[in-house]
């Protein structure tokens, strides 16, 4: 009984502590909108924010989880925040500094002045009053207001809202949340032109049909030019359980050439039933048996599973990998120079594919950017300058393209026309006139758009993304292009996938789902683990009776740990995501 | 007789206030953080603040262990923990006997280029430990191109993905970082020897091995034991740099101690009730091993060591 008073006179203690420490700052009582100004919805009308004179320096503190770079912004984008707002940006990166002080900055009470978070991350940074309510103010911003339809959807979607709204969605584009506006896809097989070739072409039946043609490659060339050891296939496990997938990062992407799509602990299948990961006959199991083919045939960097992602990134730009996966991935090969040579990389066919791919991010891609609640109003008012003017199309050429005459011009035919298109591999210097530094160093640390690239930029009536650019198509028309058009019968992969109807597009919808509880996270975090171990394993696994026992063994230990709960639980929260599609759909039809 | 008493009084005042800064250092830093500790007893999730209704109560410590499955994981971390902390125990003589050996040579240049030489990795950080590692022994690294280029193995060995003798290898890199770190405390305590005591030896006829044996061992034995009680208090603690760059998913059943497992659990996706409530056991058996250790040592030794 003593014992027990004791502990709770030292808990209440604690909590008192706790309370004194750790409380949210009161919330701004603002909580009478005036009705949105409906008048101010169109951009050419009203003053553009950014043309506003502010003459004192502010810094503004970015807690930012898209960012890989923390401190204060420099170079060139530095010198146009300074120019355009005169403010300075300084970013608080959870991916640099560690998760834990999500947990540290939000108990503070102040997690930075403006925020990028997760969509249900931000839905509890919501309910617990770190988010200021930016509903007065947001319908005065021009530029914001292009995408109102799809900011006022994503409000809508946060539990226990009532019209107000709090966060704006990144990655929007003014397309349509049906369409898919790119020429390829995140995630499909991509070789080398002139290995390919080399081999005249062969059609690629199936994935033992892909092994026999990297084998071939493998066989001819055994090394890179420079004498180096080069492989088919080099994987990393630094990404492993990220994108909201679980199991090895590199297993997962490839899952969508057949259709399916993870989920967490759960595989979407194209039917729209859920399966768990664990599933023997679904696709990640497909993928890990594939993957382990080719590591018996000596087609696996045995470097894969113990190499960090630079290395793996410098492996590729040396020419020593022959498969590439993710549509990134050709930036650190393909170069002008190489597409001219014809030994670029490029999308090829595997007969009995069907890919998948998410349309165009219209409601955005699942982030969300908000302004901290404690901010006080001058401060207040630049933040949302600074968001209106990140959102105009002259911000977005910044962030998609560059500095004009630097990086890209303009043409007396009123065309675009890119000049360095490698300005940010190659890290090249930036004139002094443009704030100087190294071309990548000084590049948006943000590192996220509130308008994506493929948006249409009114300016030019083209996406911003050079590569969709008319003068850059015309450009690239190459030899190798030309020829790769003629074998498959299609413009650009796209075109091929939509043509032979093999392009699953999933709709892109508003949606916040419900986060993990404390137990569920524990659960997921420690099937997560094994998954990975074992998969790696399994891939480096001798004979197909060690690949399956060691497949079981995993089953059984994820089962130990609670798998069965987290794959209801994930079918619950996704089913949610898959109504709210099937009805995009619908509509759309 | 009053004033005396005063001054007297006076004097504890002032001695106390001596202390004080002492006493709010470790107020601050070693028993603030111990609040810390009421979130193992909550469903805690950021940002939500604790309250109330979360209150648990053991259901964390009870999940530790709560499925067969749990509880032979955790067996198997323990064992790492325990054979890691095991075999640098049984091996903790060694800076010890690299000391004396460093003491012997003659050649003063020379000792200082030996213990410069091996004090200075100390210093580097482990991931830059595991970039000389990985350099070194990656399929295409120095050692794999030696033993190809001599024709003895046809496909480069795996040495980073095997889990051969991990913790023999662990062993190894440790000793390779910290040995010449750990020879100091051992050398400052060398010229602590009473120079006479040799001279007396050598007029006595006594051989070089025999000094060390009779003379500088015993001389440092001492230092030894209290160093090696320390280590036992801490028997729990292997740190987790040294394991968290060397992990990999074909190595970590043998690598994974505690304090990496908290990380692993606690980092990924916020499992913090969890992992309080694992540093919460470790913490009272390392409170346990340390009174246990110091009783030994008083009944061994006839002193205590705190």
């Amino acid at each position: 009984m003593k014992l027990k008073k004791l502990i709770s006179t030292l808990l209440v203690a604690a909590m008192v502590i706790a309370t004194l420490v750790g409380c949210a700052p009161a919330k701004q009582t603002d909580s009478t909108p005036t009705p949105p100004a409906a008048s101010t919805t169109d951009p050419t009308d009203s003053t553009p924010s950014s043309g506003k004179a502010f003459d004192k320096l502010l810094t503004i503190e970015n807690y930012n989880v898209a960012a890989n770079y923390q401190g204060v912004q420099s170079g060139w984008f530095a010198k146009v925040l300074k120019d355009n707002l005169n403010i300075e940006l300084n970013i608080i990166a959870p991916q640099v500094a560690g998760g834990a002080i999500y947990q540290t900055r939000t108990s503070s009470g102040n997690l930075g002045d403006i925020v990028l978070l997760e969509r249900s991350d931000f839905a509890d940074c919501v309910a617990t009053g770190l988010i200021k309510d930016i509903t007065n103010e947001i319908y005065n911003c021009p530029n914001l207001m292009v995408f109102k339809d799809q900011i006022e959807a994503y409000n809508k979607t946060i539990p226990g809202n009532d019209g107000k709204i709090y966060g704006i969605p990144v990655e929007m584009t003014n397309t349509s949340p049906m369409s898919y506006s790119q020429d390829v896809i995140y995630s499909s097989p991509m070789l080398r032109w002139d290995l390919y070739s080399e081999l005249g072409c062969p059609e690629i039946e199936d994935l033992d049909g892909l092994l026999d043609v990297l084998a071939a490659m493998k066989e001819n060339h055994p090394t890179n030019e420079n004498g180096d050891p080069a492989y088919p296939f080099s994987l990393w496990p630094d990404w492993d359980g990220g994108d909201g997938m679980m199991g090895i990062a590199n297993v997962v992407q490839l899952t969508t050439w057949y259709g399916e799509k993870i989920k967490q602990s759960v595989i979407l299948k194209p039917d729209n039933t859920f399966t768990p990961v664990t599933d023997k006959n679904a696709s990640y199991y497909k993928i890990l048996h594939f993957l382990n083919k080719a590591q018996r045939r000596g087609l696996v960097d045995p470097d894969s599973g113990t190499q960090d992602w630079d290395t793996a990134c410098a492996k590729m730009s040396n020419g020593q990998v022959y498969l590439f996966w993710y549509s990134w991935q050709v930036g650190f090969w393909n170069s002008t120079e190489r597409l001219k040579n014809g030994n670029a990389f490029i999308f090829v066919p595997v007969k009995d594919q069907l890919y998948y791919a998410d349309s165009d991010s219209y409601y955005g891609s699942g982030r969300i950017i908000g302004v901290g609640s404690s901010v006080d109003a001058e401060k207040y008012e630049r933040i949302m300058a600074f968001l209106d003017w990140y959102a105009s199309p002259d911000a977005c050429e910044y962030q998609h393209n560059g500095i004009e005459g630097f990086t890209y011009e303009i043409g007396a035919d009123g065309r675009y026309y890119v000049k360095y298109d490698n300005a940010l591999m190659d890290n090249l210097p930036v004139p002094e006139e443009w704030g100087g530094g190294g071309y990548n160093d000084g590049f948006n640390k943000f590192n996220q758009w509130i308008v994506a690239a493929i948006s249409t930029n009114p300016k030019t009536g083209e996406p911003y993304s050079t590569q969709y650019w008319s003068t850059y198509k015309e450009s690239m028309m190459t030899q190798m292009k030309k020829e790769w058009a003629e074998r498959f019968g299609a413009a650009e992969p796209v075109d091929y996938m939509k043509k032979n109807n093999v392009l699953l597009v999933s709709p892109n919808v508003s949606i916040t789902l419900p986060g993990d509880t404390p137990d569920i996270s524990v659960i997921r975090n420690q099937c997560m683990e094994v998954l990975n171990d074992y998969s790696w394993r399994m891939i480096f696994a001798k004979d197909d009776a060690e690949f399956n026992a060691m497949w079981d063994q995993m089953s059984k230990e994820m089962d130990g740990l609670g798998f069965q709960q987290l794959v209801e639980f994930d079918k619950e929260v996704y089913s949610i995501e898959l109504q709210a599609k099937k009805e995009a759909a619908e509509s759309a039809r | 007789m009053n004033l005396l008493k005063d001054r007297k009084k006076a004097r504890s005042y002032r001695e106390f206030l001596y202390i004080l800064p002492f006493l709010v250092l470790v107020a601050i830093f070693s028993y603030y953080p111990l609040y810390g500790w009421v979130y193992a007893f909550f469903d805690y999730k950021p940002p939500f603040p604790l309250s109330m209704d979360k209150f648990v109560g053991f259901k964390w410590f009870k999940s530790i262990v709560d499925s067969p499955t749990k509880i032979n994981q955790v067996l198997k971390v323990l064992r790492n923990t325990f054979a890691i902390s095991g075999l640098s125990l049984m091996f903790s003589w060694f800076p010890m006997v690299f000391a004396i050996f460093l003491n012997e040579i003659k050649s003063k240049g020379y000792r200082k280029f030996v213990q410069t030489v091996t004090t200075l990795p100390n210093f580097i950080s482990w991931v830059l430990v595991y970039s000389i590692a990985f350099s070194v022994l990656s399929s295409t690294g120095a050692v794999n191109s030696i033993l190809m280029g001599l024709g003895l193995i046809d496909t480069p060995k795996l040495f980073l993905q095997s889990s051969n003798n991990v913790w023999f290898r662990m062993w190894l890199w440790l000793t390779w970082k910290n040995a010449g770190w750990a020879a100091i405390m051992y050398i400052a305590a060398l010229s602590g020897i009473d120079e006479e005591l040799n001279e007396a030896a050598r007029i006595d006829g006594a051989s070089k091995i025999q000094i060390i044996w009779y003379i500088t061992l015993p001389s440092l034995l001492p230092t030894y034991f209290v160093l090696v009680m320390l280590n036992l208090a801490n028997f729990l603690s292997n740190g987790m740099e040294q394991f968290y760059v060397f992990q990999n998913s074909f190595n970590k059943e043998y690598i994974q101690v505690l304090d990496l497992y908290v990380y692993n659990i606690a980092m990924g996706s916020g499992g913090y009730s969890l992992s309080v409530a694992i540093s919460i056991l470790k913490s009272i058996v390392s409170l346990i091993l340390l009174c246990v250790t110091n009783t030994l040592s008083k009944l061994v030794r006839g002193e205590g060591f705190i």
